[in-house]
């Protein structure tokens, strides 16, 4: 039974290097997270077992998969016999081998404008393809629902598509900054954008152009004090039905030098193009680098400032129904494709799973 | 009317002779001992001022600011030989004196600080009451030196210790300075290497009144007031001095006996004792002593600098010069002239306005500031001829707005509110800008004897300036739009903006530009500037 | 006992602090004021020496810029780069700077004490720690009165702002006075009043200056000192920085020299910086801001530097160019570095303890690099030095003895700091 308000810590992984961005993996086995040590770690959550990922010379923040969705009946059984055995999900076995993972495709995106195509459910995985994909960095890697086009961002102000074995598609020109993210429409037909300036741009991918613009301004600020600008879409997703557009990070900046701001997620309704802010209730002051909508209807961001935070929305009110404190400033946010847990990547190295149900 | 003015001084020479009589008025023996100061002085000195020439030199001076036409009108018309003397005393007598003197000495005693612990308003009203009711001026000195900021009452006169944070090396170098005639910053390393007269001892002397003191929460608080501890000595070693002897001092005035002190006994040093949030009062306080010690009579440089600094306010140049460097190898140009200032200012129990007055009266402040055909060498250290000064920033802007009329036109604008307050407030209004670019940093004595970029600019293009030009109901351009003639016209702008009449030649040339410019109201404005932007209104002749 | 000398030439203590930008007194101040033509300017350059400071406010990272780690923990995402130089990298956040590091000369080892950003100005900028009972002038007042020349119309000392209005008598100048005190042009305005207003023509402008001098003329026929003879100057002098007030507008500039500079504040102030340069100011600043990035250092550097790394290089080529960068010697400063440790908010706070600074041009030997922190730069390895080395180091580049002393109320200062010197290595 889901009930946010219930959510709590159920394990968490240290790792020397303060962390970047997470995801899981279609199938939910496999818990990736990147760090400033330039690697991705993969956490094997039946298991416990973590291995990194060498291939990039810089920060990975794009994160996206390919390939098989959903647990394995193998993987079922086995961590429901580990479950009765241990009382913990995903405990390290001991007595018995665990069951293979079944295939998926990891592209990661770095900042040195580097993509790199790698088998994500491999022993221990090495670069398949890599593709200098952006001058600058790579802000954010996006899969279409189908599976066939990988669209990637970045600080050369361009939307790269690629086929799935890495054939570039489209260059959408258009922004006039820094992309800093993207994600495609369930509809498989349409891909957003959003940059530093907070415009978002509904892209239609057959024509490969720009159909429509949509304000999200809120997000961006030039600082008159420190003349610099600070915004972009941080974290964005698209609800699962579709008419809805989540686009997260920071607003009402006082002073961009010290991160003084207010998180917040933009959300628009797609259709129409009309945002509605959400935020938190507390006055709390940071960044809203992750959101995610769950499949129950409610939604999720997290961040942080000084100090880390998980807000929920019920999904038509716009101020924060729950609010959990973390021990460190989420940098990312990801939920698991079950809907029962949702893991945050921390400032200080940690990476937090929690549940989002009472035990 | 040259041949009047030197038979006159011609006069004057023959009957004062070289010897002093006791029963002279003092600036009948000050011109005396000026005359003494130089060989062939009666030949030399230039004439006495006309009466406009003084007239414009002594309001800037008395009052801070020119005479409007109609006070010019009355005052070179009128025949009275004595009308100079009723002038002194009628401009004496105004609030225009209690505020310029408050202005003066505002600059001379804070030199421009930030308003940090004693608000601005306090301040110049406390300064005001001090030249208005003429408190004597080792009174005066003594309420600044003792005041600790407790008492409301006495806050606005510990502005010269509170907003110099009681930074006790400050605070003596500026009492040095201000009240002694001595800059002995470089007696805090060392005795000074150039002035043999300037000791270690004595900066540290003054310092030992101080070091015991601090600012009480902190020195930051703006409602921070004087406390002080009952230990603490001062010591110091010569920079130069290789084997670093370490000399110390009790307090004492320059080569004055030192104050002797008695141990307490233990247990008995404080009124209140020092505790976490107390102000400790000791039950010996050394600064205390400070502001009676430095006034004392035993200590003449305090006389002897007061006198100097007044004179310097009216004739543009210590007789000790510069007023801080009093020493036996910066020696007085007039020695007795100064001791017989010091003296007689201290007889009068330290009546400023009655040194002023008899400084005022002087032929010697009377003196024309033209320099006499075939003149060389006229030294400023001979009072030969009357300085060339700068206006002050607070001149100037109290000037210009007379010059031009402003002060009429508000005085016309507040009709039967036109107190002397209420239109002075309108010019204080407009003092910032002028400050602004006219004053010195803060901390920095104040000069004026060159001109910066700004300032040029300020006046030749700044809007300050250019925004009392257009006419406005009663103003100076006002004014002379409704003349008919030009001949009216240059006589009226010469008296308005120079206090006196324009020479044929002058006359010819405004009736020339006015008759040559494209637009007559224009000109007008422009003819205004021009006399604003002149040598002869930038500086008191 | 030396005989008091207050009247003689020494007696800065006589001199008002607001002495005017040239000459004070009547001298002729002409010169090239107008460089009719470009040989006059040639000359002037040669002859001439000048300073540029581009001061980086708010602290810049010397892990983006001058000394890079990647790889390491404090590194960071950005790579290394190589220059001109063979071996030596520098952040690929410069990759137009990178290509002139023949002629530029890093320091790597500088600790300068203080994470204060007022301090820490004011340490660079003086070349001294603070002391109680003294405050020293900045490099600007320093220059601007040791290269000066009373030939040159304007002002010495100009610093370009990226903020504010343009004002006078910044007390940078201290003992030295206010002539030699910064003119401040806030994001890059002429300075205050220099323009004819709109309701003065320049008819109207002539006939009162005419009636104006006449009047002054009457006036010194009998009255006449120092002082009134600079008030009267002034006013020339003025009216020359005003006809020369196009020194000031960068809009004069051909639009294909503007856009190289860039489009935006930075790149029109070092447009403007080169401009004052050419016309003979000893000592020019150019600010940008801000990289004072305790969160966010990261993408905040790529927008700073991003603005930096054109004109920087483009100003180097024109100096170059105009064969002006043998004479003028160009300094990149801040007030501070930045931390090795990146925190939680992406961020790097302050830091004193192992920065680098760059120069370029004149007295500067190209390509040279002295000192070295550790592996991730969180501490000097080698050749430490203080803001005073470096003092020394840019008098000594535009021909200066910097032990010499200054004589304020005649007491002998040291021009910079006595116990410190020169670091030879980077002096050609």
């Amino acid at each position: 039974m889901i009930d946010p308000t219930a959510t709590k810590v159920e394990r968490e992984f240290k790792h020397a290097s303060p962390l970047v961005a997470c995801r899981f993996d279609p199938t939910g086995r496999f818990l990736f997270a990147s760090a400033q040590d330039n690697t991705i770690q993969r956490i094997d959550l039946l298991t416990g077992a973590k291995v990194a990922l060498q291939g990039h010379a810089s920060w990975v923040r794009g994160l996206a998969f390919l390939g098989t969705t959903g647990n394995s009946d193998a993987e079922q059984i086995w961590a429901t016999r580990q479950a009765a055995l241990q009382g913990v999900v995903g405990f390290p076995a001991l007595t018995m081998a665990p069951p293979q993972a079944r295939p998926f495709t990891l592209i990661s995106g770095d900042y040195h404008g580097k993509l790199i195509w790698w088998q994500g459910d491999a022993a221990l995985p090495t670069p398949l393809r890599t593709a200098q994909a952006h001058q600058g960095w790579i802000r954010a890697v996006a899969v279409s629902p189908d599976g066939k086009t990988i669209a990637s961002c970045g600080n050369d102000n361009l939307v790269r598509t690629w086929d799935a074995t890495g054939s570039p598609l489209h260059t959408l020109e258009g922004h006039t900054s820094h992309v800093y993210n993207v994600a495609f429409h369930p509809d498989g037909k349409h891909l957003a954008s959003c940059d530093l300036k907070g415009n978002v741009k509904d892209w239609d991918l057959q024509k490969g152009t720009a159909t429509r613009d949509l304000d999200a301004k809120v997000l961006t600020n030039f600082d008159n004090k420190f003349l610099a600008d600070i915004g972009g879409a941080r974290s964005m997703c698209f609800s699962p039905d579709g008419t809805k557009l989540a686009c997260a990070g920071i607003t009402n900046v006082s002073n961009a030098f010290a991160g003084v701001g207010n998180p917040v997620v933009v959300l628009f309704n797609w259709s129409e193009g009309k945002p509605t802010l959400f935020k938190p209730k507390d006055a709390f002051q940071g960044t809203a680098w992750g959101v995610a909508f769950h499949p129950d209807g409610f939604i999720i961001a997290a961040g942080g400032g000084n100090g880390g935070r998980i807000w929920f929305w019920k999904g038509d009110d716009p101020v924060s129904m729950h609010m959990l404190t973390v021990p460190t400033n989420a940098r990312d946010l990801a939920l698991h494709p079950s809907g029962t847990h949702l893991a945050i990547a921390g400032g200080n190295g940690s990476i937090i799973v929690h549940a989002l149900h009472a035990k | 009317m040259h041949a009047v003015r030197f038979l006159l001084v011609g006069m004057v020479f023959i009957g004062s002779g070289l010897s002093l009589h006791a029963e002279e008025p003092l600036h009948v023996r000050i011109d005396t001992l000026i005359a003494a100061g130089s060989t062939d002085y009666a030949r030399q000195a230039a004439p006495l001022a006309s009466d406009a020439e003084f007239l414009r030199r002594v309001y800037l001076d008395l009052n801070g600011t020119i005479p409007t036409t109609a006070e010019a009108r009355s005052f070179l018309a009128d025949a009275d030989p004595g009308k100079r003397q009723k002038l002194i005393d009628a401009l004496l007598a105004r609030p225009a004196y209690a505020r310029h003197m408050a202005l003066v000495f505002d600059v001379v005693l804070m030199e421009r600080r930030r308003d940090a612990k004693v608000p601005r308003a306090a301040w110049e009203g406390y300064l005001n009451g001090v030249f208005a009711e003429n408190r004597p001026y080792d009174e005066f000195v003594r309420e600044l030196l003792s005041a600790d900021g407790v008492d409301p009452k006495q806050r606005a006169a510990a502005k010269f210790f509170l907003d110099r944070d009681f930074e006790p090396n400050l605070v003596t170098r500026d009492i040095g300075r201000l009240f002694l005639g001595r800059d002995m910053q470089c007696a805090q390393c060392h005795d000074h290497p150039h002035v043999s007269d300037f000791k270690q001892a004595d900066y540290f002397g003054i310092l030992a009144f101080l070091n015991r003191s601090f600012l009480f929460p902190n020195a930051t608080a703006a409602t921070a007031v004087l406390a002080e501890k009952a230990d603490g000595e001062v010591s110091y070693t010569s920079v130069f001095d290789k084997s670093k002897k370490q000399g110390t001092t009790l307090p004492r005035v320059l080569g004055g006996k030192p104050f002797a002190e008695t141990p307490l006994p233990k247990g008995k040093e404080y009124q209140v004792a020092p505790a976490a949030k107390v102000r400790p009062i000791p039950a010996y306080s050394r600064r205390e002593k400070l502001a009676s010690a430095i006034t004392a009579s035993e200590n003449p440089a305090f006389a002897r600098t007061a006198a100097n600094r007044l004179w310097e306010m009216m004739l543009g140049r210590g007789i000790v010069h510069p007023v801080d460097l009093d020493h036996t190898a910066n020696p007085p140009s007039h020695p007795a002239l100064l001791d017989l200032l010091a003296t007689e200012f201290a007889a009068h129990q330290f009546d400023v306005k009655w040194l002023l007055r008899e400084l005022a009266l002087s032929m010697t402040y009377q003196r024309s500031s033209e320099i006499p055909a075939g003149a060389m060498d006229m030294p400023q250290a001979r009072f030969l001829v009357a300085n060339l000064r700068p206006l002050s920033a607070e001149q100037l802007a109290y000037a210009s707005s007379q010059a031009t009329g402003q002060t009429d036109a508000d005085r016309l604008a507040l009709g039967k509110n036109a107190t002397v307050t209420a239109v002075d407030a309108k010019i204080a209004a407009r003092l910032a800008p002028f400050r602004k670019v006219f004053a010195a940093q803060p901390g920095e004595a104040e000069s004026n004897l060159t001109t910066t970029l700004d300032q040029t600019l300020f006046l030749k293009f700044g809007p300050t300036l250019r925004t009392m030009l257009p006419p406005r109901a009663g103003n100076l351009t006002d004014r002379l739009a409704k003349l008919k003639s030009d001949e009216a016209i240059a006589d009226e702008l010469f008296l308005s903006v120079l206090t006196r009449e324009p020479s044929a030649e002058e006359r010819a040339d405004v009736a020339s530009i006015l008759a040559t410019a494209p637009d007559r109201a224009t000109a007008i404005t422009e003819l205004v500037w021009a006399l604003l932007a002149s040598a002869e209104f930038r500086f008191n002749h | 006992m030396p005989q008091c000398d207050y009247s003689c030439g020494t007696a800065e203590h006589l001199v008002s602090r607001r002495a005017f930008l040239g000459s004070a007194g009547a001298a002729a101040a002409l010169g090239p004021a107008g460089f009719a033509n470009a040989f006059a300017a040639r000359e002037l350059n040669k002859s001439q020496k000048r300073v540029l400071v581009v001061f980086l406010s708010g602290g810049v990272s010397q892990l983006e810029t001058w000394d890079p780690k990647p790889g390491t923990d404090t590194g960071g995402p950005f790579a290394a780069i190589p220059t001109s130089v063979p071996g030596v990298h520098i952040s690929e956040l410069l990759p137009l700077t990178a290509k002139q590091m023949h002629r530029i000369a890093l320091v790597r080892s500088l600790n300068s004490v203080s994470d204060d950003h007022g301090r820490g100005a004011s340490i660079m900028l003086t070349g001294r720690v603070p002391e109680a009972g003294i405050a020293y002038p900045h490099i600007g007042a320093v220059t601007a009165k040791l290269l000066g020349s009373d030939a040159n119309v304007l002002p010495g000392n100009i610093q370009v702002l990226d903020r504010g209005d343009s004002a006078f008598g910044q007390a940078d100048a201290t003992f030295l006075g206010a002539k030699y005190g910064a003119v401040s042009l806030g994001e890059g305005k002429p300075p205050a009043d220099l323009l004819r207003p709109a309701s003065l023509t320049e008819e109207s402008d002539k006939l009162r200056e005419e009636f104006r001098k006449k009047l002054n003329d009457r006036f010194a026929r009998s009255r006449r000192s120092a002082a009134t003879e600079a008030y009267t100057e002034s006013f020339e002098q003025a009216e020359r920085v005003f006809r020369r007030s196009d020194v000031f507008d960068v809009t004069k500039e051909d639009s294909k020299v503007a856009d190289r500079y860039g489009r935006h504040p930075f790149g029109r102030h070092m447009l403007l910086a080169r401009r004052l340069l050419e016309a003979g100011v000893s000592y020019v600043k150019v600010s940008h801001s801000n990289y004072d990035t305790h969160h966010e250092n990261f993408d905040f550097h790529i927008e700073q530097l991003g603005e930096f790394d054109r004109p920087f290089s483009v100003l180097l080529d024109d100096l170059a160019e105009r064969g002006m960068l043998e004479s003028t010697l160009v300094i990149v400063m801040s007030e501070m570095g930045r931390t090795p440790r990146i925190n939680e908010r992406y961020g790097r706070d302050h830091w004193s303890k192992a920065w680098s600074v760059a120069l370029a041009g004149c007295g500067i030997k190209g390509g040279a690099v002295v000192g070295k922190t550790t592996a991730n730069g969180t501490a000097i390895a080698d050749r430490e030095v203080r803001s005073g080395h470096l003092f020394h180091t840019y008098l000594r580049a535009v021909g200066l003895d910097p032990t010499k002393n200054f004589y304020p109320n005649d007491r002998p200062i040291p021009i910079a700091d006595p116990k410190t010197d020169a670091i030879e290595e980077i002096l050609a």
